[in-house]
This record gives structure tokens, C-alpha cells and sequence, in this order.
């Protein structure tokens, strides 16, 4: 009976706190554990919001008269997680072609950007958002270039209200020596060609190309008597990364292909964040010598070698947080997929990855990674309120996110699921 | 050819468990262990005795016996050994007829592959017990069978004596080959009505087929009698195919049925039940959450994903609660692979349907366990940790449904098939044995005498 009237408080606290959300632009999260990443833990804590953004937290706030309370007591609250590679809003079912927007055609699409094609109201960011993530790298696919990516909020009415950047990286796929063969399957032969350099050459050709054409549209520009060249919309989206302003996510497999793409990176003076790495654990200290960070893939996934150990992908992540390698997870290639983002980390965790990098690896890596840290990442005052109240570790399997803010909006956890959920746990039951 | 260390070490290392454990039949006791035994309580800190292949006990504070080997578990988790109810592992190359539209004719069995590598990765994930099966491109597919990952044993070994035998059936977008992309000419059927017309029509002309058979027999026995006053009649041409179908009919075959949307699972139903099929469970059923009056009704089962969906349009209308509110509404719910990876790491699988659908911790391990034996029609020999039954047991630094728990140790019919400890132990070898050989090779190598070798 205690526990019904505390059940009815807390569904009419969380109401009166439902109703009041769009007529206030201020409200204070209270009594919870506050894990704000960058900082110290703090326990019976508050967070104030205003306009959108964290004005303070800490343990004595005082938020002025009218300011909408939530109290999160014996939970948790932590800023929303980024989940550093997805598809998201690109496909929707992949076996149904109209509904995939994320390969195009062709070797080299530098040019092409997420953010035109991208679907707000794709089903999968309300399902991916139900673990905790409030932010996302969405990718275009496919050929050597596939284009850029854009990092958007996992809520808002347009795209362009939801990117954080409508062009965060470019984009290149680093050639790849093939997986050994599969058993079972007719055994592919070793050539002693070096076939995988010689791709290598081809993408620094093309790049050559590329700044061939910028230095003659440039002189073109100081001497009027030069003709420019005609344009090329290819090589324009390739200047600011071949000036370095722009960085390139570099999917990049074996440890073989990781050394020649270091090299390619230092040669060609590219801003990198390497992509996958799964043998990445056998050149942990190259990679962090280079200063590149690495998007760690699906953890779904099998060694890259079985020479490697079953627990290879799962201990890589480890061996790479250990060797001061800024990491950070990612859900991977199906958006269906996207709340799996947790369950990758705590994978990791079980394979020997602290817990609070794990955290980080979340929040403030990804931030950092995409040039976003001045808004996302942590639980900081001038942040944007991207955050969530989770009931429990939000690694955990068996524990769920409770409330989520983006941008200081209070987001409907509800989804499809939810809809089929609701709708058949009602079927009379004979 | 590169050897793979991995499997010769596992290899080694189960050769030298048979010579010391297994053929001696010397008991084993497993101590101080938190056993999920599914047949009742856990057992916190207890012990599991073991002759040969067979739990012979499970208590606290078991005696060992001057002859028992025992094994201090010092407070890890023990669980029966994973049932996969739904895999395409150890199978020697592809799993599908796409050609043809029916293949009852072909079995698994006949394509074992007891090296694949795939077998060792499921006992890193606790995987005692698998269901290998045929693919989905047929509406009646081929046969498959039930193993037990004896790694390093033989394909006849590794055969699960004893439990049914199978036929795969398959439902919807893959018979109707909606997204298939590979080469070859359309083929019927493109509708669902179409799938479950080329089913009807097959049970006809088994049951033609049969007639003809017992028509022959029983003309062949009024001629024995006549003493050759009736010439004997010849036999009917034999049908490997429509064989197959007949054993589907008389019941030798156990069908698992291939389903995705509500409608063609209750279609089916009818169908089998007009037949007299023994249709037990529907794979992956995404929808069978809808229609769980009917499954209990005809007690039929769901071998499913704990979340996988939305991957072509009959995947799409579901949700990771499925599995849970169909349990809760007494069907019998196994969360299967379906994909070497997944198999790895089953147990985490489970632990979702504690939050989707709210699933007790005991009825989440049951769909890795005593569900799926049932499915497979094997729970008289495993499934759960109780005396007389198989010693198949995986063992869990954690709870087996924490986030960060880790499989240590995988046994088999009573003998260590998987030992995280010894794993770790030779890839320390292994590693040190590959610097060792680098140094070797950067090495500046010696001439003698300057003259060359």
C-alpha cells in the first residue's frame, strides 16, 4: 500500500513536471547522483537548466521561485552519450532499398553529405535513444570516399535543428588486406603482391589530383589572366581536408593496414580518427605516438584473425584506453541496432576496460574527437543540457534510462516498440 | 598454410582432459560455486558431483572422496551449459537450396564439420548444446540436427544421440525470395498464399506417394502368398524428396518452422494440425508475441532474438519485449543465435528480457536452457543441473545476466571443453614464443668460417 502511494506521487510529480515543460525554461533536477564526467561524483545532487543549457550543479544549489523540480532521488544522472559511428536517419529497413539513403553509387563521393539525406524521424532514433544517447556521428558508406558526416542531436524537428555539425568529418575507407578465409569456404590464395599499397598509391593520386586543382583555382584567383579550372565539386570538399582543418575518419581493420595508413596519414598531413582497429591492441603505442584517436566498432563482431584469441575485440578496447589512446564506442552499421551502444561498453568493462573510461569513452572522448567538447560530453556549467536519469548503471542489461534531456527539452522515451508493447500486452489472454 | 594455435591448444588440451579425466571415470567435484541449478533454488556456495559424463549430486558440502578430483570454483556462478535451439555452425559450406523450392531430401548430417572453429567460439559463450539446421529458402527445407560442441571430436561423435530429428521449414520473404539478389530465374512462389499452397501441395503427393507404397507392399505380399501364382509387381520409382515429406507426415520428423509475421504462423498451424504434423516451434516469430493464445493452445514453442529486427519488413513489427511477454504468456520461449558471433555471448541476450518485458532472472536463463531442451525435445538429458542429468555446466566469473560477467570455464559431458584460465595462459606462450622468434629474426645472423651455408 506504501509503495502504491509513493508510485501515484512520483507518476504525479513526473505529470505536473510533464505539463509545466513548455511554458518553463528552467528547472532543477534534484537528490540525485550526479556523474558529470569531468569532475568529482557528486552525491544528493543538483542540477540547474535554463534556456537550454546547465547553469550549475553541485550539492547546495538554490534555484529561484518557480522553477519546475524534478526529483531524481536514488538515481543517477549522467550527460547524454555519443555514439561515434551510426547510420542513423539514412536507413531505415535495410532489405528495402527505398529506404536506404546511405551508399551511393561509385569509388570517390567526397562531396556528398549525411546531412542531406538524413530522416528526423527515422523509428531508430527513438529506439537508439533509450540506453542513454543523446548525440550521433551519422555516416554515408561505401567506395573509398564515401562523403562527409554529419554529428547531430538525437531529437529536433529539422536537421538542421539537430546538427551540432552539419560537416564534421570526411571520410575515407582505408584498403583492406581480406579476412582469412572463412572455414568451410573454398580458401582464397595468398598473392605476394602488396595489393593492398598499391590502393594506398591510388587514394594518394587521387588526393594529388585534388590539390593540383586547388593550387591552379588559387593561382587562377591572384592572376586574372589565368583560366581557372572547371569546378569540381569532388575536389572542393577535399581542400579543408587536405588543409587539415577538416578531420577524416580512416576505417582501418588489421594491424598491417593500420601502420600503412599511419604512414599514409603523416605523409599526407591529415587531421585522422581511425575507425574499427580491431587489431589495433598490436601497434597500440604507434597509434598513440601518431595522436590519433579511434572509433571502436561494434563489438559484434569475431577476431579479426582467430590467431588473435577469441577475446580479441573485446580486450582490444582495453589495450587501447591502456596505452593513452583516445577512444571512444560506437554502435556500428545497423541503426536498429543503435541502443546496443551500452552493451558494446560494458563488453569492454568485462574484458578489462575501467568502468569510468568506459564512461568517458561515452561522453567527453567522443566530444573531444568531434570538436564538440565546448558543448557536449560532460555535465558542466554553459553545456548544453544533453543528459539523462538512469534508474541504475546505464551499462547495465537489466536497467533502464528513465528521463531524457536534449537541449534542455524533455524527450518522450516512448517508441515503436512502446506502441506495439502497449497495444499487445492487451490482447485478452485465454 | 598458417597453423591455427588456437585450435591446436584446445586441441592438445582436450586430448590431455580425455586421457586424465574422462576415460579413468574418476568423479569430479566442483566446489563452492553459486549454482543456477533452473530445476529449483540457486544454490549459493554449493557443489556438483560428477562420474563420467553425469551429475551424480548437487548439494552444499558434498564429501569428496578420496578419489574425486576436485575443482574449486571459489564462488563463481554455475549455470546449465547454453542450449542454442537455432544455429547454422558446424556445417560444411552453404545452407541453403535456393534452386529448388522443396528440399526435404538433403540432411545436415550428412555435412558436419566438426573443425569449425565456431564450435570452439560457442564454448567461450557457455554453448554445451546446438541445433544446426538448413537454411530458410525453403518453404519444406532439409533436415538438421542436434549437437553437442565436443570439440575435437569426430562428426559422428559430436551427434546428440538420442534427441529428434528436425526439418526446417520457412515462411514468408525467403521462400518468396523477396530479397534475393543472386542470379537465376524467378521461381514460384512470391506470395505467402503461394508458400503455403507449395507446403499443401507436398503433403498430397507424399501421401500419394505412400499409397503407391503400401499399394506395392501390400501386392507384393499377395504374390509371396500366392506362391508365384501372381507375378510380383514392380516397385514404385523411390523419391528421396517426397521420403523426406512422408517422415514429416507419420511424425519421425520434428518441424521447426522458419516465421515471421502472426497471420502465416496461425495458417500454419491449421495446416499442420489438419495433417497431424508435429510442428514444435516457430523460428524467430517475431510477431508470435500477438498471437500467444494459439501457441499455448497448440503447444508450440518460439525460438527467437532477444532485439534483432528491422532488418527487412516482416522483422519490423516487433520489439525487444516480444520474447518476455510471450513467456509470460506461458509459451515456451527460447532467445537463440541464429549467428557464430552472437552464440558468443547468448547470456547477455537473456538479460535483456529481464528489462524488456520484465522477465524474472530465473525464467531469463530459462530461455538459454530448459526452453530450448524442450524445443529440441532433449530435456531429459540437459537443461538443468540436477542428478542423472548431463554434465554439461558453464561456468560464470558473475552472475551469468551482469553486464560484465565473463564465461571461465565450459564443460561437456563432464569434461573441461573451454578453460578461460589455460586460455590465457597459452596465449602468454604463445606471445612470448612470437617475440622470441622476431628477436630471432632481427637478430644479425652469423656466417662460420665467413664462408656461406
Amino acid at each position: 500500500m506504501k509503495k502504491n502511494i509513493f508510485v501515484i506521487i512520483a507518476v504525479l510529480t513526473a505529470a505536473a513536471f510533464l505539463l509545466a515543460q513548455d511554458t518553463t525554461t528552467r528547472f532543477l533536477i534534484k537528490n540525485a547522483t550526479i556523474v558529470p564526467v569531468i569532475g568529482e561524483k557528486i552525491g544528493k545532487g543538483s542540477l540547474l537548466v535554463e534556456n537550454g543549457k546547465i547553469l550549475a550543479l553541485g550539492q547546495d544549489i538554490q534555484a529561484p521561485d518557480g522553477t519546475q523540480v524534478l526529483d531524481a532521488e536514488g538515481m543517477f544522472v549522467y550527460p547524454g552519450f555519443i555514439d561515434g559511428f551510426t547510420h542513423f536517419g539514412l536507413v531505415e529497413i535495410g532489405a528495402i532499398a527505398g529506404t536506404v539513403d546511405y551508399r551511393e553509387m561509385g569509388r570517390e563521393n567526397p562531396e556528398l553529405r549525411a546531412a542531406w539525406a538524413i530522416n528526423p524521424f527515422s523509428v531508430h532514433f527513438g529506439t537508439s535513444r533509450i540506453n542513454g544517447t543523446t548525440a550521433a556521428l551519422v555516416a554515408p558508406a561505401g567506395g573509398t570516399f564515401p562523403g562527409l558526416t554529419a554529428l547531430v542531436k538525437m531529437d529536433g524537428w529539422t536537421l538542421p535543428e539537430m546538427a551540432v555539425k552539419e560537416v564534421a568529418t570526411s571520410m575515407i575507407n582505408f584498403p583492406m588486406t581480406p579476412r582469412p578465409p572463412r572455414e568451410g569456404v573454398s580458401a582464397q590464395k595468398e598473392t605476394k603482391e602488396d595489393v593492398t599499397s598499391k590502393l594506398v598509391d591510388k587514394i594518394k593520386e587521387y588526393l594529388d589530383e585534388a590539390r593540383r586543382y586547388l593550387s591552379l583555382k588559387k593561382l587562377a584567383a591572384e592572376n586574372p589572366g589565368v583560366e581557372p579550372p572547371a569546378f569540381n565539386a569532388k575536389y572542393e570538399a577535399l581542400a579543408p581536408v587536405l588543409d587539415g582543418t577538416l578531420p577524416v575518419v580512416i576505417s582501418v581493420e588489421k594491424a598491417k593496414d593500420i601502420e600503412l595508413a599511419l604512414k599514409f596519414v603523416k605523409e599526407q598531413k591529415l587531421r585522422a580518427i581511425f575507425r574499427g582497429c580491431g587489431q589495433g591492441f598490436m601497434v597500440a603505442g604507434k597509434i598513440k605516438e601518431a595522436g590519433i584517436p579511434v572509433i571502436i566498432d561494434s563489438l559484434y563482431q569475431g577476431p579479426s584473425d582467430p590467431e588473435d584469441g577469441y577475446d580479441a575485440p573485446y580486450r582490444n578496447v582495453a589495450e587501447l584506453a591502456k596505452a593513452g589512446i583516445l577512444i571512444c564506442f560506437s554502435s556500428g552499421d545497423d541503426p536498429a541496432l543503435g541502443k546496443d551502444l551500452t552493451y558494446h561498453a560494458a563488453k569492454a568493462v568485462a574484458f578489462g576496460l575501467d568502468h569510468t573510461e568506459a564512461i568517458r569513452a561515452l561522453t567527453i572522448n567522443p566530444a573531444k574527437i568531434f570538436g564538440v567538447a565546448d558543448r557536449l560530453g560532460s555535465l558542466e556549467p554553459g553545456k548544453d543540457a544533453d543528459l539523462f536519469i538512469a534508474t541504475g548503471d546505464p551499462l547495465d542489461y537489466k536497467t533502464g534510462v528513465k528521463y531524457m534531456f536534449i537541449s534542455g527539452r524533455k524527450i518522450d522515451l516512448a517508441n515503436w516498440w512502446d506502441v506495439l508493447y502497449e497495444k499487445w500486452k492487451a490482447r485478452p489472454q485465454k | 598454410m598458417k597453423k591455427n594455435w588456437t585450435i591446436l591448444l584446445a586441441g592438445l588440451a582436450l586430448w590431455g582432459v580425455a586421457l586424465t579425466g574422462y576415460s579413468s571415470e574418476k568423479p569430479v567435484l566442483l566446489r563452492n560455486a553459486n549454482i543456477i541449478t533452473v530445476s529449483g533454488e540457486n544454490i549459493l556456495g554449493g557443489d556438483i558431483l560428477i562420474q563420467g559424463t553425469k551429475i551424480v549430486r548437487v548439494g552444499k558440502n558434498l564429501p569428496a572422496g578420496p578419489e574425486a578430483e576436485a575443482i574449486d570454483l571459489a564462488g563463481q556462478w554455475i549455470m546449465p551449459g547454453i542450449i542454442d535451439s537455432h544455429s547454422h555452425i558446424a556445417v560444411e559450406g552453404e545452407v541453403n537450396e535456393s534452386g529448388e523450392l522443396i528440399s526435404s531430401e538433403v540432411d545436415v548430417r550428412d555435412v558436419i564439420n566438426p573443425e569449425d572453429i565456431n564450435i570452439y567460439y560457442a564454448l567461450t559463450g557457455g554453448v554445451t548444446t546446438i541445433h544446426t539446421m538448413h537454411g530458410s529458402g525453403n518453404p519444406i527445407g532439409g533436415k538438421g540436427i542436434v549437437l553437442k560442441m565436443r570439440w575435437g571430436k569426430s562428426a559422428e561423435e559430436m551427434i546428440f544421440q538420442g534427441a529428434p530429428l528436425t526439418s526446417k521449414w520457412a515462411l514468408g520473404e525467403n521462400p518468396k525470395q523477396t530479397n534475393y539478389q543472386g542470379p537465376g530465374r524467378a521461381r514460384y512462389p512470391k506470395t505467402r498464399m503461394g508458400v503455403e499452397d507449395s507446403i499443401r501441395n507436398e503433403f498430397e503427393l507424399a501421401r500419394d506417394y505412400m499409397r503407391q507404397w503400401k499399394d506395392y507392399e501390400k501386392r507384393l505380399k499377395a504374390s509371396q502368398d500366392s506362391k508365384g501364382k501372381i507375378p510380383a509387381p514392380l516397385p514404385p520409382k523411390k523419391d528421396y524428396r517426397l521420403e523426406g515429406v512422408a517422415d514429416i507426415l507419420n511424425g519421425k520428423l520434428w518441424v521447426r518452422c522458419h516465421g515471421y509475421q502472426s497471420e502465416e504462423m496461425l495458417s500454419i498451424m491449421r495446416l499442420c494440425r489438419e495433417y497431424g504434423v508435429k510442428l514444435v516451434c516457430f523460428e524467430h516469430g517475431l510477431e508470435g508475441y500477438r498471437i500467444t493464445n494459439e501457441l499455448v493452445k497448440y503447444g508450440v514453442g518460439i525460438s527467437t532474438f532477444a532485439d534483432a529486427w528491422a532488418y527487412k519488413w516482416e522483422a519490423y513489427n516487433t520489439m525487444p519485449h516480444a520474447a518476455a511477454l510471450a513467456a509470460k504468456r506461458g509459451v515456451v520461449v527460447a532467445i537463440n543465435s541464429d549467428d557464430a558471433e552472437r552464440m558468443r555471448h547468448l547470456f547477455n541476450d537473456a538479460a535483456k528480457t529481464v528489462r524488456f518485458g520484465g522477465l524474472s532472472e530465473l525464467e531469463a536463463i530459462k530461455t538459454l536452457t530448459l526452453n530450448p531442451a524442450k524445443i529440441m525435445g532433449i530435456e531429459k538429458w540437459v537443461g538443468t543441473i540436477e542428478a542423472g542429468k548431463d554434465a554439461d555446466l558453464a561456468v560464470f566469473n558473475k552472475h551469468p545476466l551482469d553486464p560484465y560477467t565473463v564465461c571461465t570455464m565450459t564443460m561437456v559431458d563432464g569434461k573441461v571443453c573451454f578453460d578461460r584460465a589455460k586460455y590465457l595462459e597459452d596465449r602468454k606462450k604463445a606471445e612470448e614464443e612470437k617475440k622470441k622468434k622476431e628477436a630471432e629474426a632481427k637478430a644479425p645472423k652469423e656466417k662460420k668460417n665467413g664462408a656461406e651455408v
